[in-house]
């Protein structure tokens, strides 16, 4: 009760201290050379409230206060303790209460590191950044208060969705959003930078940060929902390209664009327009992808929360902020035609051009598979649904020359590059085209594209190796990451074109054979757990002489009841042996489902290597 | 090198693996291009709702007739609308769907050209 009670009012106390922000920075704006502390204090000050708030609501959780009402639709006295402090963002009002705290405390640290700007443009990156707090501030207050009373208390919650119950999806949320929000910074930064005519080789340094650091966490975020999704929904998928990982995946997508761009901005101080552009776009598809998700628009596994009066709100929100940052743009934004720029067709330059080319060409596919068909239901009510076939069709023909290019970019200069002496090139080129013949030569079926697509990312894999030597750790980051993606690529492909799934119906006892593998069902165990009952199966796969024990479950949660599978992996560097089982009608029998999927944990491995090349670059001062 | 080697080892071995043919593979293929009508954003491969297993059947069924996957898809569709297929066809609705991304590919890349020419003299 208490702890709602203090949770509420410093919400409302942490709204107000934007009027003294607003008043000191105005005043500060215009006469003193140096940032007046007042405005750090203030920020602090907020940022302590917000805090408060939130703590305030993880209490009440911890507490199972049921006279909260987002404890009672999201809680329940039996659950583990840590899935109740985590219950705290695993909902519409709780996660955006998270936001808000994570906007506060990005704007303290941006205000706390940026001390060798300038001053106006510190001030006003705080007063756009003012705006999108006060927006929040308002939606949760006014259509989402987390804090809202229920009378008379009820004894027991309605629970955690049980899928939720789970460790990596603890963590997703909050991750993500620092991804999310991090991308707020560099909205508020850019359009300060714009209206000030700051955006320079300095800002580009400076800004750059951010964009790591959002580029990190929003990559983590999306590996942690991956690899939930890969063991908790139980069809050992890791992407399905479902609009809400879609969401997920667009501004990713926008700020590695982003990051690429900025490289060029800040050596050769050119391409400022096209900056501008990418960090407003990042931050609008952020925040499009919030309104998206909470507005119950798709039709999605995610669709937990949803109601379409804050959709509408999000919506009003979203194009305020775009309206006044295209004002900005178009009203500030001076293009600079004093400095020359000149760079030859074979240069770092070009080939960064080239990546953000295909980069928003990828973006473009994700944006239009998503919502063309939302626009197409609304106008003319025909219904079609966008999945894989779609994105594998217009995506996979540009991979090609997209790795391609990955390799060949980083060997190039700034300003003018030469290919000659590079024969390297060529013949690495050729053993990766002769190696993927030879490994895919064996396939029945699309040889010619696989080829091809297996050839172009071993390329990229062999080229990255070569230069980890050749350019003695240099661009180390750089080089992980990239080595990373071709890695990423190829256990993507290996993972699709080598496994194998049996799916078949088996009950206590029985065996299933073929010519490869068998499995044998040996026993059920029933036993109960805190808030849930749980199957255990028992199963023994026999292959090639190798014997595995695996253990799939069936769990009963109590409340809410629902029944889950929990899949039983057993991993290895070569490859996962995956088994799930499941109930059917004819209730002696279950539904048994057992996959071998080849290098899949090498997808993890290789998403970790891309974000620890950019966790190096944050370290890394002088070079990128 | 010796690293390379061993990765090509490794490469074969999943080949020699995986490379017998499975029968259920197209079956699971088109499982994997339906959309599960009464679930949330999964496919009926994934599901094991009764929809998704009458489906399954469905398919088996067909497929032992001797129907090709492209007429399975057509019966489907015919049966249950658009909304079952995840790949959206190419016609009067669609064009846009599938034509816009290529032309903002050419596009871009013109913008792209015209600047570096440009630069170029």
């Amino acid at each position: 009760m208490i702890y709602s009670e203090i949770g509420y009012y410093s919400l409302v106390i942490g709204l107000t201290i934007s009027l003294p922000i607003f008043f000191f920075s105005i005043k500060n704006f215009r006469d003193n050379k140096i940032l007046d502390y007042k405005i750090i204090n203030f920020s602090f000050i907020q940022l302590l409230l917000v805090l408060t708030s939130f703590l305030g609501l993880v209490l009440s959780f911890i507490y199972s206060d049921f006279s909260n009402e987002t404890v009672f639709n999201n809680s329940h006295t039996t659950k583990p303790l840590f899935y109740k402090i985590s219950g705290t963002w695993g909902n519409h009002e709780g996660s955006l209460l998270l936001w808000l705290l994570v906007l506060n405390l990005f704007i303290f640290f941006f205000l706390i590191t940026s001390k060798n700007l300038w001053k106006n443009y510190r001030i006003l990156t705080v007063l756009f950044h003012q705006l999108i707090i006060i927006g929040f501030f308002i939606f949760l207050l006014d259509s989402s208060n987390p804090f809202n009373y229920i009378f008379p208390v009820p004894k027991e919650g309605l629970g955690l969705n049980p899928i939720l119950q789970d460790p990596a999806l603890a963590i997703h949320p909050p991750v993500l959003y620092l991804g999310y929000v991090g991308s707020s910074i560099i909205f508020s930064s850019v359009l300060a930078a714009t209206s000030l005519n700051y955006v320079s080789k300095i800002w580009a340094l400076h800004i750059k940060k951010w964009v790591l650091i959002s580029w990190v966490f929003l990559t983590l975020g999306i590996l942690l929902g991956s690899i939930w999704a890969y063991y908790e929904l139980g069809w050992g998928g890791f992407w399905f390209w479902d609009p809400v990982e879609n969401i997920s995946l667009m501004p990713w997508l926008a700020l590695t664009t982003l990051f690429h761009c900025i490289l060029v901005l800040e050596k050769r101080s050119t391409l400022t327009s096209w900056v501008i552009i990418l960090s407003i776009t990042t931050f609008t598809l952020s925040m499009c992808g919030t309104f998206l998700v909470r507005s119950g628009i798709l039709n999605s596994v995610h669709t937990f929360a949803n109601d379409p009066e804050r959709g509408l709100f999000i919506l009003t929100f979203l194009f305020i902020l775009i309206f006044i940052s295209l004002f900005v743009f178009f009203v500030f934004h001076k293009t600079d035609k004093k400095s020359l720029i000149s760079f030859s067709l074979v240069s770092k330059e070009t080939s960064i051009l080239i990546n953000n080319w295909f980069m928003m060409y990828f973006l473009s596919v994700v944006l239009i598979g998503t919502i063309y068909p939302i626009f197409l239901d609304v106008i003319s009510s025909e219904k079609i649904s966008v999945g894989p076939p779609f994105y594998h069709k217009l995506m996979i023909p540009f991979l090609v020359p997209f790795l391609i290019f990955m390799a060949i970019g980083p060997q190039l200069r700034w300003i003018k590059s030469r290919l000659r002496g590079k024969i390297y090139l060529i013949t690495l080129f050729i053993i990766s085209i002769s190696a993927s013949f030879f490994v895919v030569k064996n396939l029945s079926y699309n040889f010619l594209i696989n080829t091809v697509l297996i050839g172009s990312a071993l390329y990229l894999f062999f080229v990255t190796i070569r230069d980890f030597f050749s350019k003695e750790f240099k661009n180390i980051s750089q080089n992980l990451s990239h080595f990373g993606f071709s890695l990423l690529i190829l256990s993507i492909l290996f993972n699709n074109l080598f496994s194998n799934e049996i799916i078949t119906n088996l009950k206590v006892g029985e065996r299933f054979n073929n010519e490869k593998f068998q499995i044998v069902f040996k026993n059920l165990e029933k036993s109960e757990e805190k808030n849930y009952v749980t199957f255990k199966g028992y199963f023994t796969i026999l292959e090639s002489g190798k014997e595995d024990n695996l253990v799939p479950e069936l769990r009963v949660y109590n409340q809410p009841n629902i029944v889950t599978s929990e899949a039983d992996i057993k991993t290895s560097l070569l490859n996962d042996k995956f088994i799930t089982m499941n109930t059917v009608q004819n209730e002696e029998y279950f539904n048994i489902r057992y996959q071998v999927k080849p290098l899949m944990i090498w997808i993890w491995i290789s998403v970790l290597l891309i974000s620890f090349g950019g966790i190096l670059s944050l370290f890394n001062r002088n070079r990128v | 090198m010796r690293i390379f080697r061993f990765l090509f080892v490794l490469f074969l071995m999943c080949n020699s693996n995986f490379a017998i043919a499975d029968d259920n593979k197209m079956q699971n293929k088109i499982a994997k291009n339906l959309r599960c009508l009464i679930c949330q954003g999964q496919s009926v491969y994934d599901s094991d709702s009764e929809f998704a297993i009458s489906v399954k059947l469905v398919i088996q069924n067909k497929l032992s007739e001797g129907l090709t996957e492209e007429q399975i898809y057509e019966l489907l569709i015919k049966k249950y609308g658009d909304w079952i297929s995840y790949n959206p066809k190419f016609r009067g609705n669609t064009y846009f769907l599938w034509l816009l991304p290529l032309l903002i590919f050419l596009f871009g890349g013109a913008i792209i050209f015209r600047k570096v020419i440009r630069i170029e003299k």
